[in-house]
């Protein structure tokens, strides 16, 4: 038991005491000079969800998209600071970006199976693009995988439909079982409930809590509730005067719901503005 | 809380000149709509006027028996309306297209991919140029067939040069069509396809080539049934020919030829003849396009 002050539950571990699968230190992210996201520092714990909340435009989905280097591919778009994954420097450390990114998985804010691919195709794609060819290892991976995303039941009698005849609901958790067919060690989430309807988010929520076990995630949401409901550690981020998006308070979940230690924090979850 | 008088009056007046704006704001949207219908009625009547005179003249033509699957005819004093049919142009138009197709297809889609792909420099210079020749003459690529594989290439007055015309005319149309399809694939695939750690190349090709293939194949369509029209390019290279040719190297005739040549003759009934070869070349790019909209439309649905 760890003293946090504010919490009594007994139960209570301080998600900061654990091994870290990601550090950041001192992370900005600019377009073009300007700065979205300022010196954010803050390790994410290994087997647990960190959610990423604040209002519009702080920059939560720019912070989760340096995470796995997608920014490499706007034009204009700068990284500065220290990503460590495990012990590697993903930027500076020389590991491929495309090695990079099959550790670490993404999940979009709308659902975006392959529209020209079958639900089979899209669950096994990335093992296609990463040159796995034998059928025996790709079937048995699209089952796990479309197991582990609660989806298997549903679509083993029509692993062959194209991917669009899904509900939305589905769509994503195709999505989630896409990302996880690489077995990935990290999964960065954006916003992936945001399109969808109570009961499908509510899937998807369970989902994550019984995925932790074998994978380290990091979700952005902008729903305060899905971050208490699902995760251990909470990164806040503010726009400061110059808007870019900094960090405000990175605290233990439970404790950042219940007794913040920024007011700026206490402002946001009672909803007094963003 | 109370209404005093001086409210009531600056109510009244609102009141009043909002109803005002409203009586203004009728009267202008009445006097556009009938300035647009006005346009539009301006607009119709030729195209109207096109297609009535082309079914109107056309169709007793098409209907003639022989027009489709024989030579064509000089018409004579004794028989001034023996033109025979257009067997040869029809075979040549295909061969020309076939041809040019084979060219300038994959040439054209590949250029569009790297014109869609490329950040680089060299891509913005070649898609000012691609822009530019969509709108160039295209008797100069008929010029410019003449000039390469006529006299330079010394392969004569032949179908293969007209190929060539056509293949450089809609080269720079296809490769904007794919362009436009590939760009047109929303970047979120592409995003989850580099996600899973696929290479950028690997991601192009097997997700984003794929999702613009339907806009690609219709482009692809759309512009060859538009070339099959084109006469300039083919004018002055193709020879002319009054049997049925099919071999690059031989001299042929084509649809768009042919009325070039019709319309010039002193006989009313070869004339005459040009409405229907236009009616085929006209009912061609309609049912081509028709049906690959059609195509497009159903494709799209089922993955939707
Ligand atoms: N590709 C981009 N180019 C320029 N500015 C961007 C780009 N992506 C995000 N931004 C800017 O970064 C800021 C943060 O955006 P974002 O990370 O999307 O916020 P959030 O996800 O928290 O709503 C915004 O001001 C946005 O305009
Ligand atoms: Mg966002």
């Amino acid at each position: 038991m760890t003293s946090v002050s504010g919490i009594t539950d007994p139960q209570f571990e301080d998600p900061r005491l654990l091994p870290a699968a990601m550090s950041l230190r001192d992370v900005s992210v600019a377009f073009h000079g300007r700065v979205a996201v300022r010196d954010v520092t803050f390790d994410v714990p290994a087997n647990r969800v960190t959610a990423l909340i604040g209002p519009s435009g702080s920059g939560k989905t720019t912070l989760l998209r340096s995470l796995n280097r997608l920014h490499d591919l706007t034009k204009g778009a700068s990284v500065s600071g220290t990503i460590l994954l495990g012990d590697t420097d993903i930027y500076q450390g020389g590991i491929p970006t495309t090695v990079l990114r099959s550790r670490i998985g993404m999940v979009f804010q709308r659902p975006n199976p392959f529209p020209t691919m079958t639900i089979y195709e899209n669950a096994v794609a990335g093992l296609r693009f990463n040159g796995v060819k034998k059928k025996s290892v790709l079937d048995a991976a699209a089952e796990s995988a479309l197991t582990s995303a609660d989806l298997w039941d549903s679509v083993k009698q029509r692993l062959n439909a194209h991917a669009a005849t899904l509900s939305g609901g589905e769509q994503q958790r195709l999505c989630i079982a896409r990302a996880l067919a690489v077995e990935p060690e990290v999964l960065l989430m954006d916003e992936p409930t945001s399109a969808l309807d109570p009961i499908s988010t509510k899937r998807i929520e369970e989902l994550m809590v019984e995925l932790k076990k074998r994978v380290t995630i990091v979700i952005v949401t902008h729903n305060m509730q899905q971050a208490a409901r699902v995760s251990d550690l909470t990164a806040f981020l503010l726009m400061g005067e110059d808007r870019a998006g900094e960090q405000i308070e990175v605290s233990p979940t439970l404790k950042l719901f219940s007794a913040p230690e920024d007011q700026r924090t206490l402002d946001y979850i009672q909803g007094r503005f963003g | 809380m109370t209404v005093t008088i001086k409210d009531a009056e600056i109510r009244e007046h609102l009141r009043e000149r909002s109803v005002a704006t409203l009586r203004r704001r009728t009267y202008i949207s009445g006097v556009m709509t009938a300035l647009c219908w006005l346009a539009i009625t301006f607009a119709a009547v030729p195209l109207v006027a096109v297609i009535y005179q082309l079914l109107r003249r056309g169709i007793p033509v098409i209907v003639k028996s022989g027009f489709f699957t024989t030579l064509p005819q000089q018409p004579t004093i004794f028989d001034a309306n023996n033109t025979g049919g257009v067997s040869n142009a029809l075979v040549g138009s295909l061969a020309v297209i076939v041809y040019a197709a084979l060219f300038a297809v994959p040439i054209g889609v590949l250029m569009g991919v790297y014109l869609a792909e490329s950040t680089s420099k060299f891509a913005s210079l070649l898609r000012i140029i691609t822009a530019t020749m969509v709108g160039a003459p295209s008797i100069l690529m008929g010029l410019f067939a003449f000039e390469v594989v006529v006299q330079q290439m010394h392969v004569g007055f032949s179908i293969i040069a007209g190929s060539f015309g056509l293949a450089v005319l809609v080269l720079p149309v296809l490769a904007t069509a794919t362009e436009i399809a590939i760009r047109n694939v929303p970047s979120t695939y592409r995003e989850a396809g580099l996600a899973l750690g696929a290479k950028p190349s690997t991601t192009s090709l097997k997700i984003v080539l794929p999702a613009a293939s339907t806009g690609i194949v219709s482009g692809i369509i759309l512009a060859l049934s538009r070339a099959v029209g084109e006469t300039a390019p083919i004018l002055l290279v193709i020879g002319g020919a009054y049997a049925i040719a099919w071999h690059p190297n031989q001299a042929a005739s084509a649809l768009p030829f042919q009325m070039f040549q019709d319309v010039q003759s002193n006989y009313p009934s070869l004339q005459n003849e040009t409405w229907g070869i236009a009616l085929v070349l006209v009912g061609a790019v309609f049912i081509i396009s028709f049906a690959a909209r059609l195509w497009a439309a159903r494709k799209k649905k089922v993955q939707r």
